[in-house]
């Protein structure tokens, strides 16, 4: 990870020594108390990151979150948060408290980095500014480094276009028992909302300001506060800790780096980049070290699950290289650069050390777009699609020999397509009997794309790769269950999203053996 | 608070004024800059937020317009910045609106609704004119004969390939001084634009690079309406007088690369 040095932070905040404890839970943030407007909690409260002795705790004081200046409702001051983790949902046995600063610099949002807690347990965790109390998480801590889990439960959500659809998805993952979420990006959408694009039946029409694609802070932080007051979204994080890492939509379609495929000058567009890094970091569960310094976020990170499993989450957006030839879908012999990269030569020199040291049993990388090869060309020709890890197989290569000389059975957890996918990574894509090096699964979109259907026209073509072993066009998430011996993995879709109330059904079930990797399918 | 914005520019062009500004961007981090705008001497108000440190104040029409500016910083905490000075820019005069037409098809205003399938019916393009566009001033009605949607090579839904749009027009004698060809468009595609190739009489006369639209002009035909995404763009050229004719000649608009483009008005003038 990239250090953020405290005197960068202290220029970026521009903002006193006290408020830079926001986030922290050091006792400087108490003495900014005040009266507080009423109901303040309305964006809910979430946490992430979970280490074997702590996890980062948020939430937003917003009484008005969808005022069109992006605060919230919320005077410019700053306000003391109060924060208490507790064994129990009562609160009758208290193992943490403290404050933070809620400032308006960060839209007044928290992120509060608990420490001291006990490996390997369920916390339940609340904020109170004022009198104002907020809705209880839960939240749970990751096993100490040498311990050996029995299990992990995971789900993974990605691409939640909140105007196509009802976060059902979400309304079951809730339901789930879950230990950790990863989350694949595309959080938000920029774009424009208006009745072109509003498919979610029962709900208003947004406010005018709404109909722009964002460009601004108060811009980015309106579409966060929009999608975030959906009750699904907000239940989902307040039951299960969040690992999150973007995909494009969180700037803008198919960004790479500075580049932007409207036109926007580089200078331009490093601006945009940076206020849309900021709304992202505002309002997800993400530690100090990732609050953006300018145009830069340092979202990389690797975090365990003792001995069962270590999670890498990739940002596959930040540093990538453009367009090998300038179109997205080609196979154009700049393709096959050997210095192309998706991941920058920073952060795959940290991926590839972090897999070497590894002594886990299961690698699960995220990454926001598909890693496996897929032909696009269903004839004797070729054709890939820049926009995912197929612009970059000299990466991929790379990673993948990296992975080769590693124990651990790499998992890849990805999103984008809005499709439920399941592949077999190939040692050799030509050659379906070639050694499977690990497994990819894309999990289909929680509301991007409207109701969906079993299969679509992309199908064929999906499947027309033999590694492929599954093309589902619904809405839906996925959920694994780790073992030190196996991986289930479940593919949940539901029939329709643009009206609410959709049941769930699980479309596919596949299991796959620690160090002989292979989807085999159960359902 | 955060600083004031330096060096403030603003640059006329058709149609449009660009402005251009430094400021800190991340110490403290720039919300939005504010743009402030006064047209014709009239009342100072807020027209755009925008986070870039340049903007293009369009939709000004064809007239020349003058319009004085100023910009205030807001930053992340919503703290606002003193207002920069002031600093005027004039668009330029479109020949659509000072010149003599000696063809037109269209209205130049802003709106494709007067052309053919307006404002959405794109997907009748291949039905309604297999030929592609072959208009006769004078003969042809622009509500029927001429498509307020060009294609280009990479639209599937008009067949993949290269479009032309042809203008046929009648000259008694040659002019004294080469004509203009004006193009309005209220819109194109956002990503892939494409270029049009110009030709007269069979002449090459030049390619021109399409600007990026707002990939909405293929469902909607007013670019005036308050709020609205449509970008309009001009193409604004000399036609050689060389290459006419007394009787009649032919402007042929060719889209050899990229998406759609859609027409507000096209037309022939003299300065």
């Amino acid at each position: 990870m990239i250090p953020l040095e405290r005197r960068s932070f202290l220029a970026l905040t521009g903002v006193s020594t006290a408020a830079v404890v926001l986030g922290t839970g050091h006792p400087a943030a108490a003495g900014y108390d005040g009266k507080v407007p009423p109901a303040p909690f309305t964006l809910g409260v979430a946490s992430g990151s979970p280490l074997p002795d702590g996890v980062v705790l948020w939430t937003r004081l917003a009484p008005e979150p969808l005022a069109a200046d992006g605060h919230g409702g919320m005077p410019r001051r700053p306000y003391t948060v109060r924060y208490e983790v507790a064994d129990d949902t009562a609160f009758r046995r208290i193992v943490a408290r403290g404050h933070a600063l809620a400032s308006p610099e960060l839209a007044h949002t928290v992120h509060v980095e608990v420490r001291g807690l006990r490996p390997n347990r369920e916390y339940f965790y609340r904020f109170r500014a004022g009198g104002e109390i907020s809705p209880v998480g839960r939240t749970r801590t990751a096993p100490a480094p040498r311990d050996n889990p029995t299990e992990l439960r995971f789900a993974t959500a990605s691409c939640q276009a909140w105007y196509h659809g009802h976060f059902t998805a979400y309304e079951h993952m809730a339901a789930e028992d879950l230990d950790v979420l990863f989350f694949l990006g595309d959080y938000i959408y920029e774009y424009a909302i208006n009745a072109n694009n509003l498919w979610r039946l029962g709900v208003p029409m947004p406010a005018p300001e709404h109909n722009t694609e964002t460009v601004t802070l108060e811009q980015y932080r309106l579409r966060y506060a929009l999608f975030k007051t959906d009750p699904h979204l907000q239940a989902i994080h307040a039951h299960v800790p969040w690992l999150v890492t973007t995909d494009d939509h969180e700037v803008q379609n198919n960004y790479a780096d500075e580049w932007s495929e409207t036109g926007i000058t580089p200078a331009d567009f490093l601006r945009r980049r940076a206020v849309a890094y900021r709304a992202f970091y505002e309002h997800l569960p993400l530690r100090a070290v990732s609050l953006p310094d300018g145009p830069s976020m340092a979202l990389y990170q690797r975090l365990g699950w003792g001995r069962l499993a270590e999670f890498t989450m990739l940002d596959n957006r930040q540093y990538r290289d453009t367009y090998p030839a300038g179109a997205v879908i080609d196979n154009s012999p700049e393709r096959h650069n050997p210095e192309r990269t998706i991941l920058g030569s920073r952060q795959e020199r940290w991926l590839y050390e972090g897999i070497a040291r590894t002594r886990a049993t299961w690698n699960l990388l995220s990454t926001g777009v598909v890693m496996a090869q897929i032909d696009r060309d269903t004839g004797p020709g070729e054709l890939y699609s820049n926009d995912m890890w197929d612009g970059f197989p000299a990466n991929r290569d790379r990673l993948f020999a990296a992975l080769r000389r590693s124990s651990a059975t790499p998992v890849v957890l990805s999103g984008d397509i809005h499709r439920h996918v399941a592949a077999e990574l190939k040692t050799d894509w030509r050659d379906p009997g070639s050694a499977t090096l690990g497994v990819e699964l894309v999990g289909g979109s929680i509301g991007s794309d409207g109701d969906g259907a079993e299969t679509d026209s992309f199908g064929p073509l999906w499947l027309s790769n033999p590694h492929v072993k599954l093309y589902n066009a619904r809405r839906g998430y996925l959920t694994g269950r780790l073992t030190p011996t196996e991986l289930t993995s479940e593919f949940k879709t539901v029939p329709y999203v643009t009206r609410p109330g959709a049941p769930i059904a699980t479309a596919a079930r596949f299991v796959t053996e620690a160090g002989r990797p292979a989807l085999n399918r159960e359902v | 608070m955060p600083d004031v914005v330096r060096r403030l520019r603003a640059t006329g062009e058709l149609g449009r004024i660009r402005l251009s500004w430094e400021g800190e961007a991340y110490h403290p981090l720039v919300d939005h800059y504010a743009i402030y705008a006064s047209v014709d001497g009239a009342d100072e108000a807020l027209i755009a937020k925008t986070v870039y440190a340049t903007f293009v104040h369009g939709g000004l029409g064809g007239r020349a317009r003058t319009v004085r500016y100023r910009v205030v910083t807001v930053d992340a905490a919503g703290r606002r910045s003193r207002p920069s000075d002031f600093v005027k820019g004039t668009s330029v005069e479109s020949v659509a609106v000072s010149g003599r037409p000696i063809a037109t098809v269209g209205t130049f205003d802003h709106k494709s609704l007067e052309l053919a399938l307006a404002p959405n019916g794109y997907a009748q393009f291949p039905t309604r004119f297999p030929n592609d566009v072959d208009f006769t001033y004078g003969v042809d009605a622009p509500g029927t004969d001429w498509a307020y949607l060009h294609p280009g090579p990479a639209d599937t839904w008009a067949g993949r390939k290269a479009h032309r749009f042809t203008l046929h027009f009648g000259l008694d004698a040659l002019p004294a001084a080469d004509p203009w060809l004006a193009i309005w468009l209220i819109d194109s595609h956002a990503t892939n634009p494409g270029t049009v190739t110009i030709g007269l009489n069979g002449t090459p006369v030049r390619d021109v690079a399409l600007e990026r639209g707002a990939t909405r002009g293929s469902l909607e035909g007013d670019a005036t309406l308050p709020g609205t995404v449509l970008k309009p763009s001009y193409v604004e050229l000399a036609l050689p007088r060389t290459a006419l004719v007394a009787g009649e000649n032919s402007v042929t608009i060719d889209k050899p690369a990229g998406s759609w483009h859609a027409y507000d008005a096209v037309g022939i003038l003299i300065r």
